[in-house]
Parts: C-alpha cells; structure tokens; sequence
C-alpha cells in the first residue's frame, strides 16, 4: 500500500516535470547568439537616408519618431574566426561590421537584427562610440534603451568621437586580433594610467541623473590610420555635450574634481633660465571649502601636487640644490593656478558644472539648494555666477636616479 | 588468498542449500536430547547432515574403555591440533591419570579438565546446537553412555593475512587493514584499546549464513540511546544470507531513498578506533573487512584518517582541497553549461569569444554535449574498475587519449568540455568516501539538467533541494549537517579546516556523548613556548 | 520526546534569513522614493518600527511559552473572535508568500530568463517551499541557519566591492526634506520587517523561551543592519536621482561592480543566483507559517498534506497582478495594511493580556 501510494507519487511529480523538459527557453547556445563587441553611433547622412529598414515602423502611414535618423555600425564578432590559443593562423578578419539606420537606437538594433541569422546579444558590448555630433544634439534618446536592457553592462564604456563613429568600428589595429577589444581594453586603462578620470557608461549615467553636476566623456580622436589618440574631454550640458578640452587639460580637470592619480606631465620653466623641466604629477590633493558670499555661491580650492622631476631639457640647468627645487615649485604652482581658472572659466561660460561644486551644495547647504536652486537649470543658471578661490601648492620630492 | 576466500563462501553456500531440509527436520524436535547410544547419536548427527564427504569421523576408545567417535568437517579445522592435542592424550591413558579411577560418571569430568590440551572445550546435550556447532567448524566428542557431547573449539579457517587497506590509502599513517575474519578485526582493536570500557556485543543474524554480528563501543563515551538503536536495528534483520556489512547497512540505514550514505564503512582499524573515541558505535560481521561506523554526518565523509596525524596546518588545507573537488564534482559541468549557454556575458570577453569559437562545429546544446560527454565518462570508468590492473591502463589510454582527440576532431565536443568534465571526473575521485562521492556523482544529473533548463537559476534550485535533502536526513537520531546546522561552535573547528588536536578538547557535541571531555583540562600548548 | 530544541542562535538565524528576502531587491528604491537623502534615516526608522512589532509579539510570546498567536489570541480575547482575527493573519501570510514568489518571477524574468515563462519559475520556486514544507520545525531550524551565510554573503560582498565607486556627497543632507512623504516611507520599509513575525511560531520549539528577546534583538539589528548598509551603499553610488530612474537599486549596483582581476565581468548574474536563497528562505518562512496556523486553527493532526492541498491556491495569489507595477503597488498596499496584523494587533493582544492579568492577580490578592 505504501509502496503503490510512493510510485503514484512518483509518477505525478514525474508528470508535473515532464512539460519542464520542454523548456530550455532561454538557453542560446554561445556560438548561435551574434555577440555584439562595440556599437558606433552617428547622424544618418543624404546617403544614408535611404536603407532605413521598415521593421519597427511603415514609411509614412506607422506612426514614427521625431528626431533625426541615427546610423549605427556593430562590430559582431563571428564564431570560429577567433580562435583558442594564441596563434592558430589567422588572416581573415575576426569581425563582421554592419552598418544599419534608424529612427532610435532600438530602432536600428531591429533593422540590425533583420540583416543578421543569429540573435543579437548586448551582454558582451564593450564600447560605445558616439559621434560628436550626435553628443551634440543629445543622449538622451539613445540612453533610455542601454538602460532599460538588462544584457547591458553598466560598466561598458562611452567615447565621443571626433570622426565618424563607423570609422572606430573599421578601424584595425595591430596590437589586438578583436579591433574593438583593443579600442575598450584603451579606453578601460586611461583611468588606470592616470590618463582620464573614472568614465563609464553607468557613471555617466549616475552623473548625468544627478542635480548638481554634469557629466563628461573622453574625446577620441584617428591619428593616422589605425591608430586612436585620447584628444581631450568632452563635457556636457544636461544630455548634450557643449565643448571639449586639450588633452592636458584633462589633468587640470583632474585637480579640481579630486581625482588622486596623477599622470600628466608639463614643461615648467626654470626661474632665472629660459629652458624646462619636466615636471610629471604624481598624485594630488584636492581640498574643496564652499559657502555663500553675498548670496552667491563661492568655492574655494586648495590643490596640493606631488610630482617628480622626469626630465630636463638641456645640461645647463642644474638640479643640485633644494633652493632650485623650490623655485620649480613655485613656479609649477603658478602655471597650475592659471590653467585651473581658465579651465572653470570657461566651462562656467559654457554654463556646464562639469566639476560637480553643485552636488556641494545641495549637500552641505540644503537650505539654499532647496530655496533657490532645486532644478539643475537653475543650477546651471547659478554656477555662471559662481565665484572662485584657487590655491595651489606644489611639492616635488623626487627627481630620478641623477645627481645633477 | 583471494581463492581461499571465494572457496569458502561457495562453500557456505553450499551447506546452506543442503541445510535446508535439515533445519526443517531439527526444527520438529529442536529440544531433542542426546541419547546415550553412540551409535543412535551419531548416526542421528550423519542424518541431519547428509552425505557429506568432507565430514570426518572416527570411532575410537577413550582410554582404551569407551567406544567413543569425534565428529568434525575436515576442512574447518586443524587436523594436526586434532591428532595432537585430542587423539592421542585420549588415546594413551596420561600418566597423572594411570592409577585413578576412571569411572563412567567421571569421565566427562576428567576428559575435560585433566586429558584435553585445549582450552575451548564444553559439554552440550542438545543436538541442534551440536549441529550447528560442528557446522562451524567444532569437534565434537562424544562418548557411549554419556548423555552429553563434548565440543571442542578447533575452528580454524584460512584467512587473509593483514594487508594495507585498498579502497583508504594514507600517506602517513598506520598501514593495516581489517580482513574478512571477525576475530582477527576485533583482535585489530583490541590492541589498540587495551581497555575494560571497550565492549563487544554479537549476535547472529542469517537463517542460513548465521554470520556472527558484532557491534562494539567504548561504554562511558558512547551514547546510551545510540547503542540502543544499534541493538534493536540490528536484531530486527531477519535475512537469510548475510555476505558483507553492505547487507546490514540496507537494514539499518535511516532513509533508503536518500542518495546519501547514513552510515559509513571504513577498512581501517585506526579509524574505527578514532571513532569509537568520539563516541560511535562500530558493527562488523564475519566474512567481510568493512566495519560500519554509526551515527555520522556529512563532513565525515570527506575527512581522512590522515587529516587528524599529520600536522593542522597540512590537514586544513588538503581538506580545503578537498571540499573544493567535492563541490566541483557536482556542479561544475552544471555552471559550464549555465555559463554557455545562458550567460555568455559573464565570462571575459576574449575567452567568451574564443569558447563560442571552440564550440562553433558541434552541432548540439550544451548540455547535450556535456551528458553525452559524461554518460560516455561514467561507462569508461565503471569499464576501468572492473578489469584487471593490467588490462586497464590500455583501456583508459585509449578511452581518454583516443576517444576524447577523436570526439573533439569530429565535431561531436568542444575542447572545453572535455576539460570541464575531465576535471569534475578528477574532481570526483578527490572524495575519500567512494559512497559519498557516488552520491554526488548521481546528483549532478539532475543538476546538469535544470542548468539545461534555467541556467544558473537552476542550478542554484537544484543545491537548494539537495541542502534541504541532507539538511533533514538523520543518522541515528544524529542531524545529518552537524555541526554545521544545527550548529556547534566546537565541533565548526573540524568542518573546514582541522583545528590543532590541542585546541578540541571536547568530543562532539552531536554525538551526545556520554563524557565529552577529551583532553586533560591542565593542556595549554602555549606555554610549551615559554619554558 | 522531548520537542524543545531550537537554540537562540537558530531562533536569531530565522528571524534574519526571513527578514531578508526579495524585499532586498527594491529597498533602497522604496526609501529613495521616500525620503530622498534621508533614505538611511527612513530605513532606520522603518526598523524601528518593525522591532517594536517584533518585541511586542516576543513578549507575548514569553508570556505564553507554549503557544503561538493562534491559540493564545483565544485565551485573551475570547475562542471566536481569536480565530477570526487568526483568519486575517493567516490570510495576509498567504498573500505574502504568493506577492514574495510573483516578485521573485518579476525579477529573474525581466533580469535573467526573458523568455521563460512567469508561472514556471514561481511555480518552481513555490515548489520548492511547499516540498521543504513537509518537515518538522527542527529541520525548518535548521534550514534556516544553514542557509544564513549564503544571504548575507552576497549584499555584504556587493556593498564592500562597490565601495569604489561610493561618493559619500550623495548621502547628505541626511535628514530629509519631505517629512510626510518620509513617515510614508517608514511605513512600507517597516512593511519589510513583516516576516519577524515568525517569532511567535518559534518561541513554543525553543529550548529556552525566556532567550527569545536575545534572539530578536539580534534578529533586528543584523537584518536591520545589513538593510541599512545596503541603502548607504546604493545612494552613496549612484546618488538619489539617478536611483529613482531603477527599479532594483541592489541589482544595478550588482552590475556596476566588477571583481577584482576580472574573473567575472558581471556580478549582478551571480548575485541574482543567491540571492534565489534568500528568497527561499523567506518563502519557505511565510509558507510554513501558513500552514502551521492553518493546522493549530483546525486542530489538524498533521501538516504534509495540507502543504501540497494550498499550494495551487498560493499560485493563483501570486499570478493576481496584472504587471511588475501594478504588483509594486499591492505589495506597498498589502505591507501598509499588513502593519495592523503585524504590529496594532499583537500590541492589542498585549495590552488586554497586560490588564487581564493585573486584574487576577488584584483579585487574587483581595482574596487573601
């Protein structure tokens, strides 16, 4: 009796079980699933115009997006071209490289997915270019689909380009079989070298939603064929991006936001001489003090620099002595003070808090965030007429292994 | 040796099949008396045990007065104490004896105390028990006009010499072994436990094999409720052939359908010793060299005798290891699958690209692949075990070198998998206890599946069931997960890592014994330092 | 036998690893929504809340050693209306464990299994308490404390790894601005504590009742605790504004953390795969709790039957909301209401205890 009632049991466990082994819904096997790498995106120009697909939309009788059409180019890469191991031949191209338009981004992932046999899969997106000009207009399209899909990673990276993003996605550097593997693991490691501060898609995005601060992108631009250069930081105006730096700017940028790795290096004059040093900044302390003045918000920085000695241009100078250390310090700190205010001068005529002083505010000062400013317009309206103090103290310990 | 072994419980067979009839006959008159008649008695012994060959006997005179006969199977014995020890002082009259009186009343008496050179000798007058003792190897002597048989203990069986166990190979350690005899396992130890507190108890359990069953103990330490469970499990067994522990353990075990074994069976006497210090209760039976060692639970199973006599630090980490090749044994090829075929992003971009590269010819789903793969490893190994030595290397050559290059040229496997179930094959064999690391050999199907199904999802479903499996198991009143859950923060030092002996002065907890105090409290290993 | 065997490290591993669910996932978007800023403040102050329920319920419980709510609610106020208000209790618990399973599916589908179906995955994961179900409260302890590591492990690890990227501006002002919108929000937050109302199950297997403070004491504070570290981490990350553009905070910071040296690339898989223990943990707690109660009201002998007997009605519960959002919304209602069962009656109970008893005994001392 026992034993019949167990074997029923059995049975009806099994049966409830059986339409399981139907399932398998969502495994996809690896080789089947058209791994997307990078995705570059620009303006759809005349001649693009044309190839719009109609997957998510008719012509002119579907209701259709405002906005103009975007062309997106995907780096897939194919399955079996990149092989285990290092080195097994090689030769053909390890990627395949579309080109598709849309009126979203979702749009042309649709009209992306119609072209390809095997599913599109996000989960291993490293990098996304965006054209300048698409920074230009605006994000915000573009960020509502990368943050809704759950196969996308926050940490992936997000780049403004100088030329057009589908030439980032041919582009076919020598140093790593996958191109946009290369143009990732690059962007990945400037923060690491003290290049850029940290940037990724999800900070962007943490910064973009936040009132008091505006976001910021690295700015890449072709050297030469095949090869990329980091020309600068892009910053932005709510979704838009409203100007770029110079390259060394980007390490003022990194003083005044308190990012501690040092990296960048400058000619410094010798007082009393009309040659340079290398003066190479090895880490910085960023000490920020803010308060109302007559109503007004006031920032005062106090900027301290560690930095080494790395090279001096001609024999004539010599570093022998702490007197002469001391006067590159000074000067350095000079140098460094200018750069800091033109840097927040500009930026402030651009009307971009690209520095993040609001978010001080809104914490420290609550009363005043929540009387007067509470919107980031007003806030962007508020930092023009914010008023500075900058203080700049450099100290150089090391000067390498020579004596003179 | 082996031989001697196999013929010996053919033989045992043997006699069941005939006993069978007999046990009826006897059955009837099971109180039947010895009747003073020589020739009745033995000729009612030849009865009821047929016609054997092997079964000797000899008619002689007791101090050349009284027709007499001695009884026994040739081959259970040793002749030359028969002849030696028996025969001849019985033969010839003994000097002491020469001018007594050697009267009929007196002589059982005499025979027993003053003429036999053999300190197992008794008087029985039931003739069942008389049967069954010859059958176990006992000589019996019976005298005319005596109402009662003398039985003397000449068993003396072939047995194996004490070899190092074969299934618990040690580094460093002791090197012997239990073998197939009883005594010989239980003399194992009582050489290490020269102690009053150490007490066996036997019984017989089989109809037809009526093996001898021991279970022992060391009382003072052992639970009483657990030696209690021990007795009445164990004389509920109505069997009629007992042929290994494996038998009782069937009977005895908590949950039947549980995949995990309740009850663990070890070939060492230094282990057994170990756990009886701690409080468990070891059963043995003759004919086999595995004692079973109750009540346990999980971490046991993969814990060596080694852990405990090489240094801590040593021990924890091969235990670390352990446990690592443990839980790669039963999910490993599940993750792969899950990772493969589910989430792809989860692995490095360029290992990601190069596997979904690796995998591009093979026609099946992952978790096809991997339980063909793995079907295909559960047949070579069964094949490996059973053939002899000399034959298996050529076989796992070709099964693994052969047949793995093969599959992977052919499309049938990625290279990857192989790997991933070559290294949960290695993974496996890393359990010391075969029956655990059978347990999680089966159960990593099921996982594999539900990878197949849900992914990781499903695999973490699938350890769920199983924790709450083992979570509700008991081993004779014991929770199966202790002292991990129901917790116990002495006995945690002997989970993953192995405390330094020093540090566990109490024995544990789970086991309630009945003194727990294992070090004498004055041991402070710190100061040894100072002085 | 004897049936009293549940220590107060098991009594305190329940109450943890119940409290500590799926409500992990949507926390830090709950008191984001409410009081901004003020998030880690609302959150403490819905702890509060939830351990004034839990005590009042302890110390009913130490008051009547042998018996859970269902039965000593007939001693104070009466066999009848004690069983009706035992229906509400046991009805809300039923509805909890089918909101926890449907808000389990929600999530692994929108997160993980896209195209696996809803009912599947809350089927198996209603399975899987209803067959653990079937085990007596010893096994139900142990269960509970085994599985304890495996909750806190992952958000402690999350929470330590994200630490990185942690800008502490984003946590202040730490009070708040909107204050009525911030009791609010300490209501459901301290909707989130409900499961501490297994306590009243346990104190009767405990091997010591008088110890079951001790037990909620650190029940509260560690699940408390860990809530509470979860919402500074997710607001010091990624700043109040952009977390009430996220459905599940916990998850996102999950995603933005990488390991160290890249063994993984994302964290947010893995987590979702134990945190599935969480959820179980607590499933398995309100489903236990349903039918235990369901056993002590009718007085029935055994609870094997009864589990597997209730488990198509709690599915059907758990597939009543059309949507995520329209679930989120009965979630936040069924915790506001809840708060009444979990906290208001108990303290009722308490209190006519309380006066029931002085006067027995001020009648008792009049007699002599």
């Amino acid at each position: 009796m026992l034993h019949n009632k167990r074997s029923l049991r059995l049975l009806l466990v099994f049966i409830l079980i059986l339409p399981l082994l139907s399932g398998c819904w969502d495994a996809m096997e690896m080789e089947r699933r058209a791994n997307v790498l990078a995705i570059g995106i620009d303006e759809a120009g005349e001649k693009d115009r044309n190839k719009d697909g109609e997957v998510a939309h008719l012509k002119n009788s579907f209701l259709k997006p405002q906005g103009n059409l975007i062309k997106v180019t995907a780096q897939i890469a194919i399955p079996g071209r990149i092989p285990l191991g290092p080195e097994q031949g090689g030769g053909q191209k390890p990627v395949l490289i579309m080109s598709v338009v849309g009126h979203s981004l979702e749009d042309a992932l649709q009209n992306l997915q119609q072209q390809v046999a095997n599913e599109l899969f996000l989960g291993h997106l490293r990098i996304i270019v965006l054209n300048e000009k698409v920074a230009r207009h605006g994000t915000k399209r573009l960020n509502d689909l990368l943050r809704r899909n759950p196969e996308i990673r926050r940490t992936a990276a997000l780049v403004v380009s100088k030329e057009a993003a589908s030439e980032y996605m041919k582009l076919e550097p020598s140093l790593d079989r996958v191109p946009s593997l290369y143009l990732a693991d690059m962007v990945d490691n400037l923060s690491a070298l003290g290049r850029f501060p940290p940037s990724f898609i999800g900070l962007f995005w943490t910064i973009y939603s936040s009132k008091g601060q505006e976001a910021y992108l690295p700015y890449l631009s072709i050297k030469q064929k095949n090869i990329i250069e980091l020309k600068g930081l892009a910053y932005f105006k709510g979704d838009k991006m409203i100007g770029k730096t110079s390259p060394l700017e980007i390490g003022v940028f990194m003083a005044i936001k308190g990012v501690g790795k040092g990296g960048y290096g400058a000619f410094v004059q010798v007082p009393g001489s009309d040659k340079t040093v290398m003066v190479r900044i090895r880490s910085r302390k960023t000490k920020r003090k803010i308060e109302l003045k007559n109503g007004l918000p006031h920032v005062r920085l106090k900027i301290r620099y560690e930095c080494e000695i790395d090279e001096k241009e001609s024999p004539k100078i010599k570093i022998n002595h702490s007197k002469v250390l001391k006067s590159i310090e000074k000067e350095t700190a000079k140098n460094m003070k200018n750069s800091i205010e033109k840097l927040i001068s500009t930026t402030q005529a651009a009307g971009s808090d690209v520095f993040g002083f609001g978010e001080y505010f809104r914490a420290k000062l609550p009363r005043y965030w929540n009387g007067k400013i509470k919107t980031k317009e007003n806030w962007e309206r508020a930092y023009q007429q914010l008023t500075y103090e900058v203080k700049v103290d450099t100290l150089i310990h090391r000067v390498g292994m020579k004596a003179k | 040796m082996a031989f001697t072994i196999k013929r010996k419980r053919a033989k045992k067979r043997d006699i069941g099949k005939d006993a069978a009839p007999f046990n009826k006959g006897v059955k009837a008159d099971s109180d039947a008396i010895l009747s003073p008649s020589l020739d009745d008695t033995v000729s009612g012994i030849k009865q009821a045990l047929g016609d054997n060959d092997d079964l000797i006997m000899k008619y002689f005179k007791v101090f050349g007065q009284y027709e007499a006969a001695i009884m026994y199977f040739s081959n259970l014995v040793n002749q030359d104490s028969i002849n030696h020890d028996i025969l001849k002082p019985l033969m010839y009259v003994p000097d002491h004896l020469k001018d007594r009186n050697r009267s009929l009343d007196q002589i059982t008496d005499m025979i027993i105390k003053e003429t036999i050179y053999h300190s197992q000798a008794k008087l029985e007058w039931n003739m069942e028990k008389l049967i069954e003792y010859i059958l176990c190897g006992e000589t019996l002597l019976i005298i005319d006009g005596i109402k009662e048989a003398i039985r003397i203990g000449t068993r003396n069986v072939e047995k194996r010499a004490i070899s190092q166990p074969e299934t618990e190979q040690i580094i460093l350690g002791p090197r012997e072994g239990f073998i197939e005899n009883i005594q010989t396992n239980l003399a194992l130890l009582r050489y290490r436990l020269p102690t009053p507190d150490f007490q066996v108890r036997t019984m017989k359990i089989g109809r037809l094999t009526k093996s001898t069953v021991a279970y022992c103990y060391l009382k003072g330490i052992a639970s009483e409720t657990v030696i209690q469970e021990v007795e009445k499990r164990l004389s509920e067994i109505d069997i009629d052939a007992i042929m290994d522990v494996g038998y009782l353990e069937q009977f005895i075990e908590d949950n039947p359908f549980s995949p995990f074994p309740q009850i663990q069976s070890t070939e060492r006497p230094d282990k057994t010793v170990a756990n009886l210090a701690e409080g468990r209760v070891a059963i043995f039976v003759d004919g086999s060299p595995f004692a079973l060692l109750v009540p346990v639970v999980f971490n046991q199973f993969y814990q060596t005798a080694e852990d405990y006599s090489s240094r801590f630090l040593m021990g924890s980490f091969v235990r670390l290891a352990r446990m690592l090749a443990l839980v790669f044994s039963l999910v490993f090829p599940a993750l792969y699958v899950s990772f493969i075929s589910f989430n792809p992003e989860l692995l490095p971009t360029e290992f990601a690209i190069a596997v979904a590269g690796g995998r591009a010819g093979v026609p099946y789903p992952a978790v096809v692949e991997v339980l063909i793969i793995e079907v295909a490893m559960e047949v070579l190994r069964e094949a490996t075990v059973r053939l002899p030595k000399q034959v298996g290397g050529a076989l796992s050559i070709v099964g693994v070198l052969v047949v793995g290059q093969a599959a992977v040229e052919a499309g049938l496997a990625s290279p990857i998998t192989v790997v991933a179930i070559a290294l949960t094959t290695i993974g496996s064999f890393a359990t010391p206890a075969y029956s655990a690391a059978f347990a999680l050999r089966m159960l990593r199907f099921p996982i594999m599946i539900l990878a197949g199904i849900f992914g990781l999802y499903g695999v973490v479903i699938g350890i769920i069931f199983i924790f709450n499996h083992m979570l509700s198991l008991k081993s004779f009143g014991v929770p199966y997960m202790a002292p991990v859950s129901p917790e116990n923060y002495q006995g945690l030092k002997d989970v993953i890592f192995r405390a330094p002996l020093w540090s566990m002065p109490k024995r544990p907890a789970f086991l309630n014994p009945a003194n727990r105090s294992r070090l004498s409290k004055d041991i402070n290993r710190s100061e040894f330092g100072n002085e | 036998m004897d049936t009293r065997h549940i220590t107060t490290t098991q009594a305190a591993a329940i109450l943890i690893s119940t409290i500590i669910g799926v409500g992990v996932l949507p926390l830090p978007l709950f008191a984001v929504q409410a009081g901004g800023t003020g998030a880690p403040l609302v959150t403490f102050l819905g702890m509060v809340l939830g351990a004034i329920g839990l005590f009042i319920l302890t110390f009913l419980g130490i008051r009547h050693p042998q018996k859970t709510i269902i039965t000593y609610s007939e001693d104070i106020i009466g066999k009848w209306f004690g069983r009706f208000c035992s229906l509400f209790v046991i009805l809300f618990f039923f509805i909890l464990t089918g909101l926890a399973a449907r808000e389990f599916g929600e999530v692994v589908v929108a997160g993980v299994l896209q195209e696996t179906p809803l009912e599947v995955t809350v089927i198996v994961m209603l399975l899987l308490a209803c067959i653990s179900c079937r085990n007596n409260i010893n096994v139900f302890s142990y269960i509970h404390s085994f599985y304890l590591p495996m909750i806190l492990a992952p958000v402690l690890i999350v929470v330590a790894l994200s630490l990185k990227n942690a800008n502490l501006l984003y946590l202040r002002p730490i009070i708040g601005t909107n204050l009525p919108h911030m009791f609010l929000g300490t209501l459901t937050i301290s909707a989130l504590f409900q499961g501490s109302f297994i306590v009243t199950m346990i104190i009767p297997s405990m091997k010591n009742p008088k110890k079951a403070i001790k037990a909620s004491l650190w029940g509260i504070s560690i699940s408390g605790g860990l809530y509470l570290l979860l919402v500074i981490a997710t607001v010091s990350v990624f700043g109040t504004e952009e977390m009430k553009q996220i459905f599940w905070p916990t998850l996102e910071l999950a995603r933005t953390t990488a390991v160290p040296g890249n063994v993984l690339q994302r964290l947010d898989v893995i987590f979702l795969a134990v945190w599935v223990t969480a959820v179980f943990t607590t499933l398995f707690s309100s489903y236990y709790f349903t039918i235990h109660s369901i056993k002590q009201l009718l007085n029935l002998p055994d609870q094997r039957m009864l589990s597997c007997f209730i488990f198509p009605f709690i599915f059907i519960s758990a597939m009543l909301p059309q949507n995520l959002l329209q679930m989120y919304e009965f979630i936040k209602f069924v915790g506001r209401v809840g708060l009444l069962i979990t906290i208001v009656y108990p303290g009722l109970l308490l209190t006519i205890d309380f006066f029931k008893n002085r006067g027995l005994k001020g009648s008792a001392s009049q007699q002599t």
